[in-house]
């Protein structure tokens, strides 16, 4: 799960800040991992490639198409893929970077839209309710979108690990009403380009598509390949309740997205700003045990963050910067939230314990992702609620300023200040002066 | 009214907050304020409005700055007949009519 989220502090939380927009924008960069490294090593994508699994070291994750010609496929073990292409190049994971890559890039799309959406790796949404007033038709839109994508792009290439070949070419935009319409057409986009199904088209649009573009299991996929139907427009000619007393309640959502009978809106993501705790290693560390005891230093320090002081726990990210310049990532969703070391502990243990760093590591770094309200008792001891509450409303006014700016092109929110209060002239008491949150 | 927490004050950027805005005013016998036209441009031109002065309820003059350039007001505090409080003032430099809001 990438962590490119619009963060705001804990304080902010209590309130309700949820935003959705019917109207999308899918941006998709295929095999994203392989797309960074290509980027960031210069003339690896003229040769088949291969990423391995972030698990195991065993097997492959990601492959080039060149790679693929030569029938490499994700999944197989690194010595079949060596038998049959010698010439293939593997790459240690590292995602980290491409945590990283991804959240600059939401970042970027933020500054279009307010309302981002973060799929996977390399798959987002962007709302665009409203986007028509501020940019125009949805050709504009998409226009917006992929000049910010060049802007993130040319960012990257002055970040740490820097890019030196541009991954634009490889963006497809998918735009239409609803998540799923964008995304079948993001998906029907050749690479650099985009595809835009207009509002009410989405039926038509749709008929034609094939049926691989629905969230399908493989065994749903056979059966309907089975029963004849390779396309969106035959599933939707079915009776509904035919189909959904074939295949249960997924058969009724599969349906009514062929029919474009849903339109599920984007949703922006709120989460708060991490507490981090980090630790660098004189030398690297190899050792597990080690690696564990960090971990626990780590909790126990995050724990005791002022601004976690009446919340509990309920996402942690751990990673690992690698010898080699690889890295090494864990994120846990906690069952229950808490904070407790102890429970807080148990499942990156057991992550470190099953599928370990593949090298030794140089810095740790623990972060506390999201969080759940503590008890009233707890509550009572946020010792500094109130003011993460007034941090939360300063970065909410730097948001809405933010977005009133780039509506209205131009400032439009003014501090009153105080230039001569005592003047018996009222219009020389007060002035006007830019807003800069 | 918010401080200004972070940028530092650059009075170039500074916009007037309750300028005067020019008025027709017509007097009564005693020549206090009895009827205000304003105009104000409502894109394809300008719209006059007229409001009825219902009370004044107070009245001061204020002769200032008469080293540099002379400030010679007669302010007149009304309620209009909508119930809005605002102030006039004449300029007795000028001549003209001002209104504000107090």
């Amino acid at each position: 799960m990438a962590s490119g989220y619009i963060r705001v502090p804990l304080g902010l939380l209590s309130m309700s800040l949820s935003s959705t927009s019917s109207l999308a924008a899918c941006v998709w960069i295929p095999l994203f991992p392989l797309r960074c490294e290509e980027a960031r090593h210069a003339g690896l994508a003229a040769y088949p490639t291969a990423m391995l699994a972030p698990d195991t070291t065993r097997k492959l994750w990601q492959v080039s198409s060149l790679a693929r010609h030569a029938g490499v496929k994700p999944g197989m073990t690194v010595s079949q893929a060596i038998g049959l292409c010698p010439t293939l190049r593997l790459i240690e994971p590292d995602p980290v970077h491409y945590d990283d890559c991804f959240a600059r890039l939401l970042a970027a799309l933020n500054e279009i839209s307010p309302v981002i959406e973060s799929r996977e790796l390399g798959l987002a949404y962007v709302g665009c309710d409203g986007l028509e007033g501020i940019f125009g038709s949805p050709g504009t839109i998409v226009d917006a979108i992929r000049g910010m994508m060049e802007r993130w792009n040319d960012g990257m290439s002055g970040a740490g690990s820097p890019f030196h070949r541009s991954i634009v070419p490889t963006f497809r935009v998918g735009f239409g009403l609803g998540k799923f319409t964008a995304w079948v057409a993001a998906s029907r986009a050749k690479p650099g380009e985009a595809v835009i199904v207009p509002v009410g088209a989405e039926e038509k649009f749709l008929a034609s598509q094939p049926i691989s573009v629905l969230p399908l299991d493989t065994d749903t996929h056979r059966r309907l390949r089975q029963l004849g139907i390779r396309s969106l427009g035959a599933l939707a000619a079915l009776p509904e309740e035919a189909v959904t007393a074939q295949f249960g309640a997924m058969g009724r959502r599969l349906w009514r997205l062929a029919a474009g009978r849903i339109a599920e809106p984007v949703e922006g993501r709120i989460a708060p700003e991490p507490i981090v705790a980090a630790l660098t290693f004189f030398t690297p560390v190899g050792e597990r045990e080690l690696l564990v005891h960090a971990l626990d230093q780590l909790i126990g320090r995050a724990l005791k963050h002022p601004r976690r002081i009446g919340w509990r726990v309920h996402a942690v990210r751990l990673r690992a910067d690698l010898e080699g310049s690889s890295s090494w990532l864990a994120a846990i969703l906690l069952k229950d939230p808490t904070a407790d070391g102890g429970c807080i502990a148990a499942p990156l243990k057991t992550r470190l314990e099953q599928a370990p760093p593949t090298g030794a590591v140089e810095r740790l770094v623990l972060e506390f992702t999201a969080f759940s309200p503590g008890t009233t008792e707890l509550q009572l001891f946020a010792r500094d609620a109130q003011a993460a509450a007034r941090a939360g409303q300063q970065r909410a006014l730097q948001c809405a300023a933010r977005e009133i700016r780039m509506r209205v092109k131009r400032a439009s929110l003014y501090h009153v200040i105080e230039v001569q209060p005592w003047s018996r002239l009222p219009e020389r008491r007060y002035a006007l002066i830019d807003f800069e949150p | 009214m918010v401080a200004p927490a972070r940028a530092p004050l650059r009075t170039d950027r500074l916009r007037t907050l309750n300028a005067p805005r020019l008025v027709t005013v017509e007097l009564n016998a005693d020549g206090a304020p009895a009827k205000v036209w304003r105009s104000r441009d409502n894109g394809g031109g300008q719209e006059e409005t007229a409001a009825v002065v219902d009370a004044v309820l107070e009245m001061w003059r204020i002769d200032d700055e008469w080293w540099r350039k002379l400030i010679s007001r007669r302010y007149f505090a009304v309620i209009l007949e909508s119930g809005t409080r605002v102030v006039l003032f004449e300029d007795l430099v000028t001549r003209e009519w001002f209104i504000q809001t107090p």
